[in-house]
């Protein structure tokens, strides 16, 4: 594909819709979570500010962006720096080939899926990164669990999606779409439903949220490794962390939920609204489970997720061999 | 091998029941107040404890059942009570508690014979110093049977802000 003027000002609007996405995204889900949250635990949650607590988040980005930027003596500033800045650029570049409707695809790539995942692995860099440089052991020990955790969980997440793609034999997302219909029964989980059931629990993981958050489990490493971080810092890992828990869920959706195909009217709302209702889904869980310790953490994927989604690949390779 | 994949699906049922028990609890009423807009019923308040107050004798409400022992004086682990006792009988002529120090053991309610002491169930308690949670138990239970009697004197017991309805679901 040439790189003709009119894909550059595609991908350049694709980028500025999607930061606008992502910041979006980060204000409605800091509302929604901390709701249900409340309503979880049977309380109302944030109420005060604005009509039943709506601006809240609105006010807490304010908040954040009006804050002293205060850093610890001895840190390594360029990367103390730059560890932020890691963390939310690539997120812009990975939403880049996700289909959120027919016509709706910012950058239209062969192998969107591969592109995806190269590049999520610059997440565990920044947060090596940002441990690292802030010379907190908490940040350090944050770190060090948030590689351990990521490198462990992306094999079996490659692994499941990997099912889909010898099934389908396409690792472009939009045909990916077009390959399921519009019902859930003629959905990829119903193919492959331990294959899915190994992404959720990998997404989770790899987006370190409950019940797999030890890289910033708040009771015992303070934030983990942006434990140093304050202000626009800290606001950045935040967004990054909030766009990659919807990137994770728009890619579910792609791949197990039929896209933007539905029952009727195909549409961009059918992506959004399968993505919103798994962010749902994470959101409940984080709220529903306790964490778990780290040695639990790696023997659930080494010793259960990893040779299920071995198992899962392998019958599926068999299954599509025999069937040609 | 077996064992454990038993095990591990039995977890995973769990795992569902806990997210079914937390998703209807989303979906339950709250079981929170808003408080400025909203307060607590009085019944639901019997439990609390507030900070202390003098039993009335049978015979009069203003009379206080302390028979100036000291026991809980002496019991109390963070030394908050004062009682001294009066001229001629046994009745105390100070009784002064600081509820600022006060952990709110009980440890001086059990250790009255007389059963004199109580746990008031004062929600909405503010004080802006220190001094100002030393409390005169004899005036507190002086001012409650004069309010009892009608009395236009009496302090206000602590009261939820004006025009506020107690929840009844509470
Ligand atoms: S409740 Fe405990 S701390 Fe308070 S006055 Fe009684 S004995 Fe002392
Ligand atoms: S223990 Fe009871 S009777 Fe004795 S001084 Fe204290 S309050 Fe009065």
């Amino acid at each position: 594909m040439a790189l003709s003027l009119a894909v550059f000002v595609q991908i350049i609007v694709a980028v500025l819709l999607v930061i606008g996405l992502m910041v979006g995204n980060a204000v409605v889900m800091v509302y929604v979570e901390r709701k249900a949250c409340g309503f979880i635990q049977r309380r109302p949650g944030p109420f005060e500010v604005g009509p039943r607590g709506l601006l809240q988040a609105v006010c807490d980005s304010m908040k954040l962006l009006g804050k002293q930027i205060f850093v610890p003596g001895n840190i390594d500033w360029p990367l103390h720096f730059l560890a932020p800045v890691v963390a939310f650029l690539p997120v812009l570049l990975l939403y880049l080939p996700i289909p959120f409707g027919p016509y709706l695809t910012s950058l239209q790539v062969d192998d969107g899926i591969l592109l995806i995942l190269a590049f999520a692995g610059l997440g565990a860099v920044s947060n090596i990164l940002a441990g690292w440089s802030s010379n907190n052991k908490y940040g350090l020990l944050g770190a060090a669990r948030a590689v351990a955790q990521s490198v462990a969980y992306e094999i079996p997440m490659i692994m499941a999606l990997l099912a889909v793609i010898f099934m389908t034999g396409t690792m472009n997302l939009t045909t990916l779409v077009e390959g399921q219909g519009g019902w859930p029964w003629q959905w990829n989980i119903v193919r492959q439903p331990l294959a899915c059931f190994i992404y959720v629990v990998c997404l989770v993981a790899e987006t370190n949220r409950a019940p797999f958050d030890l890289p910033e489990a708040e009771s015992e490493l303070t934030a983990g490794f942006h434990t140093e971080y304050s202000g626009m810092g800290f606001a950045l890992f935040f967004l990054s962390e909030y766009a990659n828990m919807l990137l994770v869920s728009f890619v579910c959706a792609v791949f197990f939920l039929g896209g933007w195909r539905g029952p009727f009217l195909d549409g961009f709302w059918w992506t959004f609204a399968k993505a919103y209702a798994i962010m749902f889904f994470i959101v409940w869980i984080r709220w529903t489970f306790p964490r778990v310790r780290f040695d639990q953490l790696l023997n659930l994927n080494w010793k259960w997720l990893l040779p299920l989604s071995i198992l899962n690949l392998w019958l599926t390779a068999v299954v599509v061999k025999l069937a040609n | 091998m077996l064992r454990a994949i038993i095990d591990n699906l039995k977890g995973l049922y769990s795992l569902l029941v806990g997210l079914s028990i937390t998703g209807r609890f989303l979906l339950s009423p709250q079981r929170t107040v808003h408080y400025p807009r909203q307060v607590v019923a009085p019944e639901s308040l019997a439990s609390f404890r507030g900070p202390l107050e003098l039993v009335p004798s049978a015979d009069d409400p203003a009379k206080t059942r302390c028979i100036s022992c000291q026991m809980c004086v002496r019991a109390c682990p963070d030394n908050c009570l004062k009682v001294v006792k009066g001229e001629g009988g046994k009745a105390p002529a100070v009784w002064v508690y600081d509820f600022s120090l006060c952990c709110l053991c009980a440890a001086c309610v059990e250790a009255c014979p007389a059963s004199a002491l109580r746990f008031s169930h004062k929600v909405y308690l503010t004080a802006l110093t220190r001094d100002e949670l030393k409390l005169d138990l004899l005036a507190d239970l002086k001012a409650r049977a004069a309010k009892a009697a009608g009395g236009a004197d009496a302090r206000p017991p602590a009261q939820p802000p004006a025009g506020l309805e107690p929840q009844a679901r509470l």
